[in-house]
């Protein structure tokens, strides 16, 4: 009977063990201006967590708008001269700059003073006149945006200001879970204020379930599951005012300096790439539904979910069967390659 | 024309099978662990109590102010609403039967259900 | 009583229907359960359809129901008064024929707890949830009780007056 107390040994240290890999190591920080959820799991979890709220922070003060010593906030003070960066802002910049132009201006980093104008940076929330929009909107444009692969500099005319509030998160997220990857975790979620980035499956293997909000009321609009996918949304809903009846929300049209009115309520982009998800949720929401088709037609690598004002759904081939509504019988419109 | 000691038979058959009906549904286990949270009829949230460990809050927004939903192992209540009548938040913990809580303003209905927890969320895109 | 005077008595009830229900309004709900209440501006309602008919009850309901959820704000409230009110007067004017005037507290009762009937169900529909089907037997039985109350004051009203 000797032989049964290593046996029971084991099975005890495999018990153990089986709690630590399904045990999730939740960590909440506040950092870009907004709440993150990290929730790793397995044995590595505890440590991976502590290194990624370090990385945020560190994220955090080379990419601030509002920092006057961050990258960011050097480039926006440097009145037109070359500044040198790290590798890590020069790269964000490069993808950003990228996906705004395949995006054909619709997600633009040097928006920044429009939305100050709107009062969307400080909440004193006003409508700009015509003159100072038209104005302000000279100023937006990234083209201008000189990047200098030598050097790692970066050049904005001066006037002009960026603000990666549009990709950073997504950037963060990436980030987060490479390094999660790293630690050796094999499955985790996150939350980066409402973009939510997943590393494999569940522990039992069973895909991610992530709702997507309904843009027009407080409860869900369906659920997707996903693995080892981005999920973010874009919507009018999540920062607005409202003046003389009408709202203004704060994704603005690079275009016109105003919210746009695409008649998306919300859109939601589906990939590997937070980045890419983070800069294409906002860029779809300008776009609309049908510039929103043909950019995923020519562009691919991602997959994409619009709630129309009008409460119709669109979503594309890829996650379509991943995706059920929350309503039944809701009509669901699938876009095919 | 009846008489009164017809319609206070009548009546006071109602009221006793009210009463009787009233104490069979208090008494009568049912319901489940699973907490379901309809807005509008649609599953807003879902969270099984038997497997909370701390203490979780949602806020649903709604027409009449939005409700506050908090969840602790056990047991579920509306901690705080909009509404005027906050007859939702005096309604207290439900913790087991078939009677719901409901916010009549906000079209809120938090019942205990049988089986799985539906949502079975993990992270909420927005 | 006819013409001008009638309009007049009309509004009277209705003023005073609107200014019970809004200081109800102002007090906490007796018990947490929603659809209880008691329900005093009814004593209006059924004092009318006795006193002046079926038609003039039903009229002063509405403007009390529709004005009402105006000035306290709930328009939210509406359909369920406005539905409860229907089924309370639906069975209180056949009622109304077979009961003599000591009986009064009878048809109240009965209109009341079909007033929460109708509120039960267009809760049921609005939130389109039957589970709400749970309440009805405390809406019955609270719909008994709050019915005999402003029945009886009800008939008081009307014996009282009448002995004037």
């Amino acid at each position: 009977m000797l032989w049964r107390i290593p046996v029971l040994a084991a099975a005890l240290l495999c018990l153990l063990a089986g709690c630590g890999q399904t045990e999730p190591a939740p960590v909440t920080v506040f950092a870009m201006d907004t709440m993150m959820e990290l929730m790793p799991y397995g044995p590595h979890g505890e440590e991976a967590g502590a290194q990624a709220v370090t990385r945020l922070q560190e994220l955090e003060k080379l990419l601030s708008v509002t920092a006057e010593d961050s990258d960011i906030g050097r480039i926006n003070h440097s009145q037109g001269t070359p500044v040198a960066v790290d590798g890590e802002t020069f790269a964000l910049l490069k993808a950003a700059l990228e996906l705004g132009e395949r995006t054909g201006g619709a997600l633009d980093i040097t928006i920044y003073p429009v939305i100050r104008a709107w009062g969307f940076t400080t909440d004193s929330f006003q409508v700009p006149e015509e003159k100072e929009l038209e104005k302000l909107l000279d100023k937006v444009d990234y083209q201008a945006v000189q990047l200098d692969g030598e050097g790692q500099t970066v050049t904005l005319p001066a006037g002009m200001e960026l603000d990666l509030g549009s990709v950073a998160k997504g950037y963060a997220g990436d980030q987060v879970i490479a390094l999660f990857r790293e630690a050796g975790v094999t499955s985790a979620i996150i939350s980066l204020g409402g973009n939510v980035q997943t590393l494999g499956a569940r522990p039992d293997g069973t895909p991610w379930r992530v709702a997507v909000r309904d843009p027009s009321g407080a409860g869900l609009a369906g659920v997707l599951e996903v693995t080892d996918r981005a999920v973010v949304t874009s919507g009018g809903y999540e920062r607005y005012f409202e003046a003389d009846g009408e709202r203004y929300w704060h994704i603005l049209d690079p275009k016109t300096g105003c919210p746009a009115r695409s008649g998306v309520a919300s859109a939601t982009v589906v990939g590997e790439s937070g980045l890419v998800c983070d800069g294409l949720s906002t860029a779809l929401f300008i776009l609309g539904a049908e510039k929103a088709e043909a950019l995923w037609r020519a562009m691919g690598g991602f997959d994409y979910l619009l709630i129309g004002e009008d409460g119709s759904v669109t979503i594309t081939s890829g996650i379509a069967d991943q995706f059920q509504a929350a309503e039944d019988g809701l009509a669901v419109t699938v876009v095919t390659q | 024309m009846r008489r009164t000691r017809f319609w206070v038979l009548l009546l006071g058959g109602t009221a006793l099978l009210a009463v009787l009906g009233t104490f069979w549904l208090s008494r009568s286990a049912g319901g489940g662990t699973v907490a379901n949270v309809y807005q509008d009829g649609v599953l807003v949230w879902s969270i099984d109590l038997s497997e909370v460990r701390e203490a979780e809050e949602l806020t649903i927004e709604g027409p009449a102010g939005g409700n506050t939903v908090q969840a602790e192992p056990g047991r579920i209540r509306v901690s705080g609403a909009g509404c005027p009548d906050q007859i939702c938040v005096g309604q207290g913990w439900l913790s087991g039967g078939v009677t719901p809580i409901v916010c009549l303003p906000n079209r809120l209905v938090i019942r205990l259900e049988e089986g799985e927890n539906e949502l079975d969320l993990d992270g909420v895109s927005g | 009583m006819k013409g001008a005077k009638k309009i007049t008595v009309m509004g009277l009830l209705t003023a005073i229907a609107l200014t019970i229900f809004m200081a109800e309004a102002q007090i906490p709900p007796p018990v947490p359960i929603p659809g209880v209440k008691l329900g005093l501006a009814n004593i209006v309602t059924v004092y009318a359809a006795f006193a002046l008919g079926p038609g003039e009850a039903c009229l002063i309901l509405l403007a009390r129901v529709l004005l009402g959820s105006l000035f306290s704000g709930q328009l939210m409230t509406l359909m369920y008064s406005l539905t409860g009110g229907l089924f309370c007067l639906a069975a209180m004017l056949p009622l109304r024929r077979v009961v003599t005037e000591r009986q009064i507290w009878v048809c109240s009762a009965v209109g009341a707890v079909f007033h929460n009937l109708g509120q039960l169900a267009a809760g049921i529909l609005i939130a389109r949830t039957p589970a709400l089907a749970a309440f009805l037997p405390v809406l019955v039985l609270s719909g008994l009780l709050t019915g005999l109350f402003t029945g009886l004051t009800a008939q008081f009203l009307l014996l009282f007056l009448k002995e004037k």
